[in-house]
């Protein structure tokens, strides 16, 4: 299988002549099965291999080209700047604000999601009347569009006319300004929280997955809810909840959540974002578009990216015995068994 | 015990549910609100005039039904694409051998974790290159690659179709192409359906790609949303901006309640392995 053969099948056959990629298998009959279905493997797969190289591979390496660049996307030859600009990413002191936040933000979020959505889940998991109807609706705000979220929060928040200062009212506290320093950020915790449906369906599911049996021995041996929960529950639930912490951290390092919440209508800007908002992926596309400092601009995107590679693998790490992937049978009567001996 | 048990749940879950629905409960108010009304001290939790003259003037004061359209256009260029696209390797990922094969499929599982926005920036330089820009080309290109997401949903229902199913074909002299294209393909629908729904609702709520891809007159819904309701001195035009985002908001959450199941086994399947 040549590289030449894999170039001639970009995603054509896919979707235009599935007859026209058939008709150049013919000749390879007579070959060996195996060598065939291999052959077929590479048409099958090379289309998302073509596209990953050329639209993810290629724009990663090209922005680590001009990481090491002063690249302003407009004069024809960047100089090579070497280290430069990763060197000011650790010493900018705005840089280094911003990645700092985005640290606040994360470790605020995704543990509050996953412990809502876990709480949530098993409410809905109960054997309670309606519980369909309460799993779509909880669900229904994370269907919302983002921009749409974002939209409907700044109704809610708006200084004059929104519900958040009209309950202040209420109790008699004066209105505050949140879309603005330093309550933005609240605003943006809240937003991300309203989200919390993607989290609760994801942990319902896996405690559809848990045997029932394990709670009811666990019942029948004396074992209390929250001893039933701890013991089996959450063990059994460890490989969904570490999956979340990985997808939470990685969704919000790159939240641009906050660039919608604070939109102006007339500048289109992003200079508008309120410093408690300006999170490190905002900060990224504000050196791109606003600034035109390609050159550090990617070299943030790169060091985005160690980050996220870095914290994916030091989950994986902690992880490593806290995380059980499989029970068997034999375990999972045992540790019934401690549970009824505590 | 156990009915005082149940009803604290009821208590739970009903005050969160109230939590949780009252944002868009607050969007239908402030989009019946006139705009004397919007600035009531203090504010009215309920409009005393309610009227549809919003939605009229949010849906006319600029060519909302043509940013749908692109919307429309973009979404179902690539839901379509990435869906067929995604089966295609899915199939291949799932059916055949070869060497490379988990190396390949190992990447594929990498990307599944890269967020879009890493290699959104450098592919719009690359697209301003190739004088993309301002065009649906680059959603046609994303969708011909499909997603890795759905290409995971598809390698894993085509890896638990009985093996009888190609076996037979193959003795028939069917190729490996026909035997997708007439097997597998038409045996998937829900899937097919999940990957419709997920590509089509990604695409409908991006708000970066086509604010930085598109212009002012060809690009989305969603960017013009955020962008087109002010008055002469700059301020948002709250009224309206409710108005028009559920009139935005409202089809997605419609399409939910209706195929439910595609969305939900979308996400529940990415939480499990």
């Amino acid at each position: 299988m040549s590289t030449g053969q894999l170039t001639d099948s970009p995603a054509g056959p896919a979707v235009q002549s599935p007859a026209g990629a058939a008709a150049t298998q013919p000749p390879r009959r007579r070959r060996s099965l195996t060598a065939r279905r291999a052959w077929s493997f590479y048409v099958f797969a090379g289309p998302w291999v073509l596209g990953f190289l050329a639209l993810t591979a290629f724009p990663l390496g090209y922005a680590l080209w001009l990481s090491f660049t002063n690249s302003d996307g407009l004069s024809d030859n960047p100089r090579f700047v070497g280290l430069d600009n990763y060197k000011e990413v650790f010493t900018d002191s705005e840089t280094l604000a911003s990645l700092a936040r985005t640290g606040v933000f994360t470790a605020t979020t995704v543990p509050l999601t996953i412990v809502a959505g876990l709480f949530l889940a098993v409410l809905v998991n109960q054997p309670i009347r309606a519980r369909g109807l309460f799993r779509t609706l909880l669900y229904l705000p994370a269907v919302v569009p983002p921009v749409g979220a974002a939209l409907t929060f700044r109704m809610i928040f708006d200084r004059d006319s929104g519900a958040a200062n009209g309950l202040l009212d209420v109790f008699h506290v004066n209105g505050i300004t949140w879309l603005a320093d330093p309550y933005a950020r609240w605003v943006l915790i809240v937003l991300t929280l309203w989200g919390v449906g993607n989290v609760m369906i994801i942990s319902l599911a896996g405690l559809q997955d848990i045997p029932k049996e394990l709670h009811e021995a666990a019942r029948v041996d004396g074992a209390s809810p929250w001893q039933s929960f701890t013991r089996i529950t959450l063990p059994l639930l460890s490989p969904v909840i570490f999956f979340q912490v990985i997808t939470g951290v990685i969704a919000s390092l790159q939240t641009l959540a906050p660039l919608l919440i604070s939109l102006d209508p007339t500048t289109k800007g992003i200079g508008s974002i309120p410093e408690s908002n300006s999170l490190f992926m905002i900060d990224v596309l504000d050196q791109y578009l606003l600034g035109g400092r390609y050159g550090y601009a990617s070299a943030m995107l790169w060091v985005l990216f160690l980050i996220i590679v870095t914290v994916t693998f030091v989950v994986f790490r902690l992880s490593k015995g806290a995380v059980f992937y499989s029970v068997e049978p034999e375990h999972a009567k045992t540790k019934t068994r401690t549970i009824g001996g505590a | 015990m156990v009915l005082s048990r149940r009803s604290v749940v009821y208590m739970l879950l009903v005050s969160v549910l109230v939590l949780m629905l009252s944002p868009f409960a607050w969007l239908a108010i402030t989009a019946f609100k006139d705009a004397s009304e919007l600035r009531a001290v203090p504010i009215h939790w309920w409009p005393h005039h309610p009227s549809p003259g919003n939605f009229v003037e949010a849906l006319t004061s600029w060519d909302y039904f043509g940013y749908a359209r692109n919307s429309l256009t973009i979404a179902v260029i690539y839901s379509v694409l990435a869906t067929l696209a995604s089966a295609w390797a899915g199939y291949g990922f799932a059916r055949l051998e070869a060497p490379g094969k988990r190396v390949i499929f190992g990447v594929l599982l990498s990307t599944m974790m890269l967020p879009q926005i890493f290699t959104l920036i450098p592919t719009y330089l690359l697209f301003s290159k190739l004088n993309l820009i301002n065009t649906y080309m680059p959603w046609v290109l994303w969708g011909l690659c499909g997603a890795p997401f759905l290409i995971f949903l598809f390698r894993q229902f085509f890896t638990n179709m009985p093996k009888e199913l190609e076996e037979a074909a193959i003795v028939d002299g069917c190729g490996q192409i026909r035997i997708f294209w007439r097997i597998f393909l038409p045996q998937s629908w829900p899937v097919i359906a999940t990957s419709l729904i997920l590509s089509f609702s990604w695409t409908w709520g991006d708000w970066i790609a086509p604010a930085l891809l598109l212009d002012t007159n060809r690009t989305t819904l969603a960017v013009q949303l955020t962008t087109g309701y002010h008055n002469a001195h700059g301020g948002t035009l709250n009224n309206l901006v409710a108005a028009g985002t559920l009139v935005y908001v409202v089809p997605v959450l419609v399409l939910f309640l209706i195929l439910q199941r595609g969305f939900v086994a979308g996400v529940s399947t990415s939480g499990l392995k």
